[in-house]
């Protein structure tokens, strides 16, 4: 039996294939990429070796670098914390009422998830437009309009909006990864927590919680890695503004690679970003193991 | 004075509460169609109306012109097909492959196994922007520039770690129980994996499925600049062909924009159905 | 002697189809004009018909994406060695320039071109290493563009002379729920073209930002500080000038709120001179829009003749194209033709002189008025005239100062290092 799972020939057929892929269209590019990082090049023409000066200038001259890493990670936690939550709740609802409603309901839900990211975009500009947006005209309504303000261009709420965007278009996501997991839960799992008498709250966590475990860890390894790749939302929002308030470092690498001519900078963020993004997915896949080896 | 309905006060707290749990979903379900319904109505009107104070507006001269320019300036027929085309033969082949991987990494041992999992975290990490131009170089050396393989690759590429990763955590769900007998009975691996396996990871590729063919059939990074000849691109192109150099049609491309979401949108509904039954028959089976 | 009759006559017929299939060239152009459909795109398409029946056996087929794509689009094929034959770009340092460096644009003769009027300095402003690389297309003067109507409504019987006035009128707009002026805050070069614009009415001399670039002085200079003091003032807050999301207002977001007669005047260039016959915008709107120059500083040594005005677009030829001769041909025809049709369609003000006609909207007649006042011109604003860090650092900085997260000494200070920096990298 041991040996069968160690079929050199069967690794090989399902491996290699997807393997291969991934390194020609994605390591090879990022090679040439960490070799473009160590020169001063704008893009094309001529250009030197610098060597490690474009890392040395991004760890300790760069404040729109490390604000780039703090954004994602708030956007991180309120992904994990509030998105993912209220996702969860929502999927098990979804799950124990009539097949039909449901189904049109979480075909509602999904669409934001597949319009596209500019129809969105564009959507929350006009909502949070100070004079004739929806959101403030709504609060003048309801008696708080001294809290209206030019959402997205004033500094004390413009990372407020932005995130609240990213998460409010994710949410659809969410959805349908924790409605497919719950599906898989087994009925005579939750029959025998009824049976032992167990409320619906004791079910969730003690029971149905640990059984999706796998499925919830993916899902937040992969928020993890989405909040900071984070580009096209922001680049048609803010741009990464007011002062660098909301930016985030895909659309900063953009920026310095090819608005600023920059492109050895942009690479060497990029080379960064990918050492620091998978640091961070090993840590918190280690993470994630460890609580569910408890 | 019926007590038929209501037999204690109990019941009716229950009651009050499916109600106010209905109507939370439906409330919801408004904030979620929304967008759709902003991009539709904006869709009829002229262009400039979009900056104006309305929210949502009312016409009565709906300009469904936008559309017919959309469908025939914005060669949309010929969009579609490429779009149909690239984007089912690479959610297929990003499906199987990632699908493989997942079950090679999960359940077989094998030395170079870190080395294949660093290679899917890494898959997941690179931002496409970075990848644009050594791969415009690269891929032109094979000759791959302006042509639909050279836009496949790259979209099973970038989709395949983030579907390992899903099928990684189903299959993880799975007992061995169910291969470790069908092996004993004497079937062969890809029996094994086509009849016992996929079914029960069905769940995580309907996740997959969705997620990979909503991603490739919006996208328009790659699209943009590794395709240069018009008959070749996507549907994605033709919101492009409504912009000015320094003021667009923005309601034409509206309903670009509309027409571009409905495909996903209808098979989304469609298939929900058989795709849940299928999720539900594979769970059922584990 | 029989069989070679019909022989030679298939030879012959051969060489006849080969040389008649050496002559179907196809013309790769490229352009930042997706739109084919109306204004500068449909242009285009009119000259490249007339151009492919004039010339037949040449087939034009072009890419179009929108600035910011198609640059980098551009960009890429410089590195790859695949530019088109002809393609449209700018003729700043921060663009045209690291092309020509690389070699990757055909210089062109000034005597080719001399006979198509352009207007003074505008050929010039192409010119690199005592080479032509391309020729203009469009002449783009600062102006504000406003709505008479509003105006009247709001009492206000003539337009602001100085910034001070200017300023003076935001209340009366605003009791009437109009927005006094918007621009495009979020790409940030209008205000960085303003600032420019306020030196020069400040200090009266238009050569102060490249003698900075050049590090003769520093734009820590007296004239450079009251310049952001003006800026900043004029677009914070308090003062209500500008849309209250200005920085988050992209370019067709501001056009509109100004087409759709929500405010009252408009900061921008003389290319929107197809606002007067734009069909998305009332009747009402088109007709009474018009435009004045830019106000004076009250105590500038500034003229308001002075035209803040540079030459933007070109086209310009590949290095590495195969058919040289015809690119050139068909820059001349469109040279030849660009004016006339892009004046008839008010597509953008060219950079030719054209010929005033009797149904000319009172804004191209009044915009014709400004270019022919012009006592003298600035050419680009210093953010086009260095490098692409320099012009990135200058729209950050633009953007912080008139969000208020900096004051105008610490700007200075910002821009003078971001010059500093970029005079090194020359």
């Amino acid at each position: 039996m041991k040996g069968l799972f160690s079929n050199r020939l069967v690794i090989a057929a399902l491996a290699l294939p997807a393997i291969a892929i991934i390194v020609f269209a994605m390591i090879i590019p990022i090679g040439f990429s960490a070799y473009y990082s160590f020169t001063d090049w704008a893009g094309f023409g001529k250009y030197r070796m610098i060597g490690a000066e474009n890392y040395v200038t991004i760890l300790t001259q760069d404040p729109v670098f490390w604000r780039s890493l703090l954004n994602a990670l708030i956007l991180m936690l309120a992904t994990v914390f509030l998105q993912n939550p209220v996702a969860f709740a929502l999927a098990a609802l979804l799950a124990h009422i009539s097949e039909r409603f449901s189904r049109s309901m979480r075909t509602i839900y999904f669409i934001p998830a597949a319009l596209s990211l500019v129809v969105i975009a564009k959507l929350w500009v006009s909502i949070f437009n100070p004079t004739y947006g929806i959101l403030n005209k709504v609060l003048g309504f309801i008696g708080l309009g001294e809290l209206s303000t030019s959402w997205l261009s004033n500094p004390h709420t413009a990372l407020g909006a932005v995130i609240w965007i990213i998460v409010w278009q994710g949410f659809g996501w969410a959805l349908l990864f924790y409605y497919t997991g719950l599906m898989t839960v087994p009925d005579e799992i939750e029959e025998a927590a009824r049976v032992d008498g167990a409320g619906w709250f004791a079910t969730y966590t003690k029971i149905i919680i640990p059984y999706l475990f796998p499925v919830i860890s993916a899902v937040i390894v992969i928020d993890v890695i989405s909040s900071l790749k984070q580009m096209e939302l922001i680049f048609l929002s803010t741009e990464g503004g007011p002062g660098q308030l909301t930016q985030f470092i895909a659309v900063y690498l953009y920026q310095k690679a090819f608005v600023a001519g920059q492109y050895g900078y942009g690479n060497a963020l990029s080379v960064l970003f990918v050492v620091i993004a998978i640091c961070l997915t090993i840590m918190v896949q280690r993470l994630l193991r460890q609580k569910g080896e408890e | 004075m019926s007590t038929a309905a209501i037999d204690t006060p109990a019941d009716a707290a229950k009651k009050l509460g499916k109600g106010a749990l209905y109507a939370l979903l439906v409330l919801l379900a408004f904030l979620q169609i929304f967008p759709l319904i902003w991009v539709f109505d904006y869709s009829l009107q002229k262009s400039g109306d979009l900056f104006g104070p309305d929210i949502l507006k009312l016409s009565f001269a709906p300009q469904w012109s936008n559309y017919s320019r959309a469908f025939f300036d914005g060669h949309i027929p010929r969009y579609f097909l490429n779009s149909v085309i690239v984007v089912s033969v690479s959610s297929v082949f990003s499906i199987v492959l990632s699908f493989c991987l997942a079950y090679a990494i999960t359940r077989m041992q094998w030395k170079l196994k870190a080395v294949a999992v660093l290679c899917v975290t890494i898959g997941m990490v690179v931002p496409i922007h970075t990848t644009l131009l050594p791969n415009f170089i690269w891929f032109g050396y094979f000759k791959l520039i302006d042509t639909h393989l050279g836009l496949i690759i790259p979209y099973i590429a970038f989709t395949l770690s983030f579907n390992t990763l899903i099928y990684i955590g189903q299959i993880k769900t799975i007992p061995t129980s169910m291969e470790e007998s069908a092996f004993i009975d004497g079937a062969s691996w890809p029996r094994i994996l086509a009849i016992i396996v996929a079914p029960m990871a069905a769940p995580a590729t309907v996740t997959v499925g969705v997620m990979t063919f909503l991603n490739n059939w919006n996208e328009f990074i790659m699209a943009n600049t590794y395709l240069a000849t018009d008959d070749l691109r996507t549907l994605p192109f033709s919101i492009i062909k409504f912009q000015g150099q320094y003021s667009s049609d923005y309601a034409v491309q509206f309903a670009c924009m509309f027409l571009v979401a409905l495909p996903p949108l209808l098979l989304y509904f469609i298939f929900s159905k058989q795709i849940m039954a299928g999720a539900i028959a594979g769970a059922v089976k584990g | 002697m029989k069989k070679f009759v019909p022989f030679a006559a298939v030879m012959a017929l051969a060489a006849a189809f080969s040389l008649a299939a050496q002559s179907a060239i196809t013309l790769k152009m490229a352009d930042n004009l997706p739109d084919r459909t109306t204004t500068w795109g449909a242009v285009v398409e009119k000259i490249n018909a007339e151009f492919k029946a004039a010339n037949p056996g040449v087939e034009i087929v072009t890419e179009s994406y929108q600035d910011q794509p198609y640059q980098q689009k551009m960009k890429i094929y410089a590195t790859a060695k695949q530019l088109p034959d002809v393609f449209k770009y700018w003729s700043f340092s921060t663009l045209l320039k690291p092309l020509v460096d690389g070699g990757f644009v055909l210089p062109l003769n000034m005597s080719d071109f001399s006979k198509y009027g352009y207007m003074p300095g505008s050929l010039e402003s192409n010119v690199w290493g005592g080479k032509l690389y391309g020729i203009p297309v469009s002449a783009d003067m600062w102006v504000v563009y406003y709505n008479k109507k509003l105006f009247k409504d709001a009492g206000i019987d003539k337009v602001p002379g100085t910034i001070e006035e200017l300023k003076a009128l935001a209340p009366k707009f605003k009791a009437k729920g109009i927005i006094p002026i918007v621009t495009d805050g979020k790409d940030a070069w209008p205000l960085s073209e303003t600032f420019d614009q306020l030196a020069w009415r400040i200090s009266g001399d238009s050569t102060l930002p490249q003698k900075a670039l050049d590090r003769k002085i520093k734009f820590t200079e007296p004239v450079f500080v009251q310049a952001a003091s003006e800026l900043q003032n004029l677009t914070s807050d308090k003062t209500g000038l500008f849309q209250e999301d200005l920085m988050v207002s992209d370019y067709g977001a501001s056009r509109n709120l100004f087409g759709q007669g929500k405010a009252a005047m408009y900061l921008m260039g003389s290319w929107e001179l197809g606002l007067a016959s734009d069909t998305n915008f009332s009747d009402e709107f088109r007709s009474n829009v018009e435009v004045f120059k830019f106000p004076l500083v009250k105590g500038g040594k500034g003229k308001i003749d002075d035209l803040f005005a540079w030459f933007g677009g070109n086209y310009v030829i590949s290095a590495s194209s195969k058919n040289k001769d015809l690119d050139v041909k068909y820059l001349q025809y469109y040279a030849q033709r660009f004016p006339a049709l892009a004046w008839e369609a008010q597509a953008c003000f060219p950079a030719q002189k054209v010929q005033p006609r009797a149904n000319d909207t009172v804004l191209a007649k009044h915009l014709l008025q400004i270019a022919a006042d012009a006592k003298a011109t600035s050419g680009a604003a210093c953010l086009d005239r260095s490098t692409a860090q320099f012009k990135d650092d200058n729209q950050n900085l633009m953007r912080d100062l008139c969000s208020g997260l900096v004051t105008p000494e610490d700007f200075c200070k910002k821009l003078d290092a971001a010059a500093e920096k970029a005079a090194k990298q020359q």
